[in-house]
This record gives structure tokens, C-alpha cells and sequence, in this order.
């Protein structure tokens, strides 16, 4: 009895981490691939302020992927909060790795001595956000429930995590690291396969939060969530404006 | 038998679909009261559909619609299916549209940034609802959660009549200024989403009056205002014959299809007569006659505007582009140069090289379309012109920075130049000039309310809410530092202004073009040439 649960939390476990991971991969290299890179763009569109160089047009990227430039030129309260959200989840993800490598290095043993304030800052800039989305007349028009559930997610994912740090509810770390290095061997998914999965931690509040990031990443593919790849395909973006200079070839009228 | 019938059926099934949306979409009078001035544009309540009865008029004439390729008796019958197929069109041929669609995470950086939501407070005018009316079908239809389990699961709308009449309204409430996309975290524009709006509503049969009879005269007769050739002829001898009259000199000429000249001069067609478009063709001809430029301009290519810009069908476009480049090759010019208008820039300069590109047969040295403001400022900083700035002592000079030339391209082939080289310019002939609020002008500059084909009569509503943010912008600087003149280079912004002024209680006198104050500050005949 206890055997078979057992077995079928190993079998879950490790079964959404390799979907999700399938799913993530394939939905948004396909999106990517065949939605964005291979429709063409007719005409020349870049925006202000147009850098006239590939130069020009990289440190514009940059200042707007980094530094959130254009956001930046409306409204200060999206702008930090947003910036100090993606920018806090970006570290976290970073602090994560120390589960997939090994050794670890020094940097990401560093990191973890701010995790714990890292973790509450991303949270508060969530509920920011959450609270922004809802009070604000004129976004909480455009917003629908999709745009709720993806912070709510999120939030959710953040708070698991943060509730793992404490002793109380803390997994056995060093059985989650030996458990994610066994899943990213290459005869895993096989064993997986055919019924013989590895031993996974039965921490229910783990599995939890290892099941909302599971959750996150099946949805990313198909939501709003592609901004991510996306804005590096934005024609008002990553457009050099040159086209007095260089002819722009429609790609569907070739002339 | 029965076959028969259900044909009858059908027919009358889809008349009876196409008259109520004609009833749904008939054009009534809206009277709006401009609000009184206070220099302060503040961000309104929401108030749906405060703009939902302001309707474009629909175009009839069948001759104008069956020459555009456009379904010539309103409503099709089988509209659904036609309007996905060229939904599906525009998603695949622009990658804009298709990109846009996906990835708006509705932070709400656009929310109060459209001039026409400022004005009006209906929620359907900010970018990322309006832009939300064509992702609901996207989802809807484009996406596999929507095809599988319906509009409810994915927030989407099934195509409805209702539908079609919000599209039609709010895609002809948005200038395609791109103000919006200045601010968008991921460069949203949703210019581009409109321009697909709008030539899918035309693939059903529901094709806006005012912007499409002016695709058709461009590409029948060459230019917006429908003028044959003889009729533009006659237009330009009278300018001609005005400005020497007025100079008291006979060899300042207005050239008209000069084989061999220099330069060719393409412009607005308003320019040829419009208030207060003809003071700035003084000024080009006054320009080109003290630089010694030859010039031409062109009874073919009679027109600097291209309307086919503002819906996304690259023909239009093309087609009217065509008589810019047939002009240049037949009249044999080394360059050419494009007058005051907005669009223009986009077209002539950004999009004519893509489109019909190389100009091998223009001088090498000039193998991209000018800008006169370009030829201008060179001629200025070289001191080919001799200016008396004291000729326009009287004006205290600000700029509206007309937005498809803000957010088009750069001049002077530098960034930012399309700011700095009309601002030198104004500097030049004038002792003072003033900005605007910074938060008004350049990449952050408010459209006038009227662009992109909203500019009929039929749109006063709009256009009189619209133009309040720069009203507003003019005000400030009027009180603050007793500014009395705007200069700007977009006929249609001319037209729209000059007839706002009044509406807002400012003198109509106040609007002009930057080569109204050129034409003004030259000194003629100080200097034979360069």
C-alpha cells in the first residue's frame, strides 16, 4: 500500500517535470520559430527613437530588456514594480540552479544568503501589481481573468517557496538535489518510461511548488507569458532604421 | 426545388444582415463642445461608449469601390468566412499583427497615452482595448484553446454583427499615430493592428468613405483632391502668377513637368490652394529660386500624400507610390525632394525603396528622397539663402511635431534628426522659438486629432475631442511664454489645426507651415547661386 503511493508520487513528480519541460520547450521554440520568425515583415517600422546602427539597435534592446527604458517614459509605480519583479524572479531562478549543478559555485552559495529578502521583495512587488491590476479603473477594464491567474500563479509559486525555507516545512535538501541530478540524466526519462522511476522527496508542500512551476511553465507556451521570446521579434524594436540607405526587401514582394 | 428556396432564403437572410448593419452604421451629426482651455491635459473617468455613435461614413459610389477590389453593395453574404480568410491573410503577411496579437501582457502602459481616449474617456479608445477588439477574435478563431472549446474559455468574441459595428466605430476612432507604441514595453503598435482592422472591414464590404474615395483619386487622377491634369496646371499658373505679382519679380517660377530639371517636387496636393498650405509652396519656390535649383513639379505624381498607408494593403500603396517614380524617370530628374505633409515621410522616404527601389537612375548623390526641411536646413547651414529673421519679428514660434514624421524615420540621416532639423530650420528664420511641454513634443507628441483618414467632415466629434491634448500643449505655451504662431510640416495637421484654433478660441492665423516662415525671412535676388 504505502509502496504503491509511493511509487505514484515518484511516478508524478518526476512525470510534470519532463510535460512540462516538453511542453515549455517545444510550445515555445515552435511559437517562436514558425509564429514569429518565419512571418514576414513587409515594410521597415521602427519606432522612436530609431538607432540608424546594428549598434544603435542592440543598446536600444538592451536599455529596454535590462532597464525596461520604454515602460520606464510612462508610469513610475508599473515601471519599478515590474522592473523589481522580473528583475527579483530572474535571481531567484538564478539561486535555483544550485540545484541542477554541482559543486556549487561560490556566487550561487552568496546568493542564497539574500534569498529570503530577495523572495519577500518579489513578493510585494506582486501583490503591487496584483493590487494595481485590480484598483486601477482603466486596467482593471482590459484585464480578464487570465491576466489575474498568471500574478496569482506566480504569487503562489513565490509563497510556496518562501514557506520551504523555514525548518517546519523544509524538504531534505540534499535528496531534492540528488533527485533533480538523477532527472537530468539522459536514461531518466526512460526509466520513466517504463515504469521505474527515481525516488522522489515526499515533501507535499515541495511537491506543490514543484507542480505550480510545472503548471507555469505548460502555460507560458500558450499566453501572454510569450512577451518574453517575443519582444525580440517586435518590428518597432529591432528594426535598423536605414531603409533610405539600404533597401528593405519585402519578403512577399520581392519586386 | 428546395435548393432554390434555401438560395432565396439565404439572400434575404444576408440583405436583411447587410441593411441592419447599414442602419447600425449610418452616419448621424454628434455635436461635441470643445472644453475650455486650461493648459492641462488630465486623464478622464472611464465612460463607455461615450464615442460609440460617432461613425465614419461608409463609401457607396460603386465605380470607387469596384476599381479598389472592394465588395460594392455593403455587407456580403458570406462575410464570416471572408473575414477570417483575410484575417488569417494579414496574420501570416505581417508579422507585426501576428506578433502584437500574442504577447500584450495589458500592463497598462498605453491606457491614457491615445489622444482620442484623453479627449473622450471611452475605454474603447485606449490602445490596449482597442487592440483587445481584434485579439478576442484571434483567440477566438486563431488559437487552439479557442477552437476547441469556444469564446468563453479563452475570453474571445464569435463574429457577430455587433462586432463588426464596434470594429468599424473604434478602428475609425484610432489616427494611427503610434503615440502608444512609444510606451509599450514590447513596442505594441497598434497603427498596425488598425491598418489590418481596416482592410479586413473592407474585405466584407464595410469600406470608409473619406480615406478610400482618396486612394481612389490618387490612383485615377494622382492626387487626393481628384484634380485633372489641366485643373492642377491652372492652380500652379495662378501661384506662380501670384508670387510674381506679389515679389514684383518675373523670374520666380512655380515649373510644371520640366523635362530635365533637377529636382522633383512632390507635395500634398492641398498645398496647390488650401489655406494656409499655399504660404508654405511660396516658400519651396522661394527656396528652390534663390538656391538656383531647377525644379519640376509633376501633373502625374500630383501628390505627395499616399493614403494606401493607413489600411494594410501593400497595392494601394504601391500603386499611388508608382507615379512618384514613373514622374522622376519621365522628366529625367537627378533627385527628389518631398514637401510638407506627414505620411508622405513614411512613404516617400521610408517604404518607396522597398517598394520600387533602387534609383539607379537618380544621381548617385541623391539616391534617397529628400525631405525639404533636409534641402532647407543644408542650405541654411551653408549660407546659400540670405535671411532677414526680422521678417518674422511679430511670431513667437512653437512646433507640433506631426506624428507620422515624430515616429516615422530619422532625417539627416541621423537619430533624432526628424526634431532637430525642422527645430534648425524654424531657428534659422526666426529670432524666437519655444517648445511645448516636453511630455507634448517630439517622440511623446500628440497627434492633431485628425490623421490617418479621419480627418472628413464626418468625424468632427472626434476631431474636436481628439485635438484637446494639443490644444491644451498650445495653451500652456501661450500662457507661459506668449507663443502666437505653430509651425508644422503635415498638411493634414494644417487643416485640422486651423480649424480647431477657432473651435478652442485661438486665432486660425496661428497655424502654418515652417516654410510659411522661410518664405517670409528669404531675401530674393541678394544672390544669384550657390
Amino acid at each position: 500500500m504505502i509502496n504503491g503511493i509511493k511509487f505514484m508520487i515518484d511516478m508524478y513528480v518526476s512525470g510534470i517535470v519532463y510535460a512540462a519541460c516538453l511542453v515549455f520547450a517545444a510550445g515555445f521554440l515552435c511559437k517562436i520559430y514558425f509564429g514569429y520568425y518565419k512571418t514576414p515583415q513587409p515594410l521597415k517600422i521602427p519606432q522612436t527613437p530609431q538607432p540608424t546602427t546594428l549598434s544603435g539597435v542592440i543598446m536600444r534592446m538592451a536599455g529596454d530588456v535590462l532597464f525596461f527604458r520604454s515602460l520606464a517614459k510612462g508610469t513610475t509605480l508599473l515601471f519599478i514594480a515590474g522592473w523589481v519583479f522580473h528583475f527579483t524572479f530572474l535571481l531567484m531562478i538564478i539561486r535555483h540552479l544550485r540545484y541542477f549543478v554541482h559543486p556549487v559555485p561560490g556566487f550561487l552559495v552568496a546568493l542564497g544568503n539574500g534569498a529570503l529578502a530577495i523572495a519577500s521583495l518579489l513578493m510585494v512587488a506582486l501583490i503591487i501589481l496584483f493590487v494595481r491590476r485590480f484598483m486601477d479603473k482603466k486596467v482593471n477594464y482590459v484585464s480578464s481573468f487570465a491576466d489575474y491567474f498568471v500574478l496569482l500563479l506566480i504569487m503562489g509559486i513565490v509563497q510556496s517557496g518562501i514557506m520551504l525555507h523555514y525548518e517546519r516545512f523544509r524538504p531534505n535538501v540534499v535528496e531534492v538535489k540528488a533527485f533533480m541530478l538523477e532527472l537530468m540524466e539522459l536514461k531518466t526519462p526512460f526509466l520513466v518510461m517504463i515504469m521505474h522511476p527515481h525516488h522522489a522527496p515526499g515533501n507535499p508542500l515541495f511537491i506543490t511548488h514543484l507542480s505550480l512551476v510545472a503548471l507555469l511553465l505548460i502555460y507560458f507556451p500558450f499566453s501572454k507569458l510569450m512577451h518574453a521570446g517575443g519582444y525580440f521579434f517586435s518590428p518597432t524594436r529591432n528594426m535598423i532604421n536605414n531603409a533610405r540607405e539600404v533597401r528593405y526587401i519585402n519578403p512577399w514582394d520581392k519586386g | 426545388m428546395t435548393e432554390e428556396k434555401t438560395a432565396a432564403e439565404q439572400c434575404d437572410e444576408a440583405c436583411e444582415a447587410n441593411e441592419r448593419i447599414q442602419e447600425e452604421l449610418k452616419f448621424s451629426k454628434i455635436k461635441v463642445k470643445p472644453v475650455k482651455l486650461t493648459g492641462e491635459i488630465n486623464i478622464p473617468d472611464l465612460n463607455p461608449n461615450a464615442m460609440l455613435g460617432v461613425k465614419a461614413q461608409l463609401l457607396t459610389a460603386k465605380e470607387m469601390l469596384e476599381h479598389l477590389g472592394y465588395p460594392a453593395d455593403g455587407l456580403i453574404p458570406n462575410w464570416k468566412e471572408v473575414f477570417l480568410r483575410k484575417m488569417d491573410e494579414m496574420l501570416k503577411k505581417y508579422r507585426s499583427v501576428k506578433l502584437f496579437m500574442d504577447i500584450c501582457v495589458k500592463c497598462g502602459a498605453c491606457v491614457d497615452k491615445c489622444h482620442y481616449y484623453l479627449g473622450t474617456g471611452d475605454p474603447l479608445n485606449m490602445p490596449v482595448a482597442r487592440a483587445e477588439l481584434m485579439r478576442k477574435v484571434y483567440r477566438r478563431y486563431f488559437t487552439l484553446p479557442g477552437k476547441l472549446f469556444g469564446s468563453r474559455f479563452v475570453n474571445g468574441s464569435d463574429l457577430t454583427e455587433e462586432l463588426l459595428v464596434t470594429w468599424y466605430t473604434y478602428f475609425y476612432q484610432c489616427s494611427e499615430c503610434r503615440r502608444c507604441s512609444v510606451f509599450c514595453p514590447y513596442g505594441i503598435d497598434t497603427a498596425e493592428i488598425t491598418m489590418a482592422a481596416r482592410e479586413i472591414l473592407n474585405s466584407v464590404g464595410l469600406v470608409q468613405k473619406y480615406l478610400h474615395e482618396i486612394i481612389f483619386k490618387a490612383q485615377t487622377a494622382g492626387n487626393n483632391l481628384g484634380m485633372q491634369q489641366n485643373a492642377i496646371i491652372n492652380a500652379l499658373e495662378f501661384v506662380q502668377d501670384d508670387l510674381q505679382e506679389q515679389l514684383e519679380m518675373d523670374n520666380i517660377r512655380v515649373p510644371i513637368d520640366e523635362e530635365g530639371a533637377e529636382v522633383l517636387f512632390v507635395t500634398p496636393s492641398a498645398d496647390f490652394f488650401a489655406s494656409p498650405h499655399i504660404e508654405s509652396l511660396y516658400g519651396y519656390a522661394k527656396v528652390f529660386h534663390q538656391a538656383g535649383i531647377s525644379w519640376t513639379m509633376s501633373t502625374h505624381a500630383s501628390e505627395g500624400g499616399n493614403f494606401g498607408l493607413f489600411i494594410h494593403n501593400y497595392e494601394h500603396m504601391k500603386k499611388i507610390n508608382k507615379r512618384i517614380w514613373e514622374a522622376a524617370r519621365d522628366l529625367k530628374v537627378k533627385r527628389v525632394v518631398g514637401g510638407e505633409c506627414g505620411h508622405m515621410w513614411r512613404v516617400l522616404c521610408n517604404y518607396s525603396n522597398t517598394m520600387w527601389g533602387p534609383f539607379d537612375y537618380l544621381d548617385p548623390k541623391y539616391k534617397r528622397p529628400q525631405h525639404i526641411c533636409e534641402l532647407t536646413n543644408d542650405l541654411l547651414n551653408r549660407g546659400a539663402l540670405k535671411i532677414d529673421k526680422s521678417a518674422n519679428e511679430e511670431f513667437i514660434v512653437t512646433m507640433h511635431d506631426s506624428c507620422q514624421v515624430a515616429r516615422a524615420m530619422e532625417m539627416g540621416g541621423m537619430p533624432n534628426g526628424q526634431f532637430e532639423i525642422p527645430r534648425a530650420v524654424i531657428r534659422g528664420v526666426c529670432e524666437k522659438f519655444v517648445d511645448m511641454p516636453e511630455a507634448t513634443i517630439r517622440e511623446r507628441t500628440f497627434c492633431c486629432g485628425a490623421g490617418q483618414g479621419l480627418l472628413g467632415d464626418d468625424m468632427m466629434a472626434t476631431r474636436v475631442k481628439g485635438a484637446m491634448p494639443r490644444m491644451q500643449a498650445y495653451h500652456y505655451a501661450k500662457q507661459e511664454s506668449g507663443v502666437n504662431f505653430v509651425a508644422l510640416i503635415c498638411a493634414i495637421c494644417k487643416a485640422q489645426l486651423s480649424k480647431m484654433f477657432p473651435a478652442y478660441g485661438i486665432a486660425m492665423e496661428e497655424v502654418g507651415g515652417i516654410h510659411q516662415l522661410v518664405g517670409r525671412a528669404i531675401v530674393l535676388g541678394a544672390k544669384e547661386s550657390v
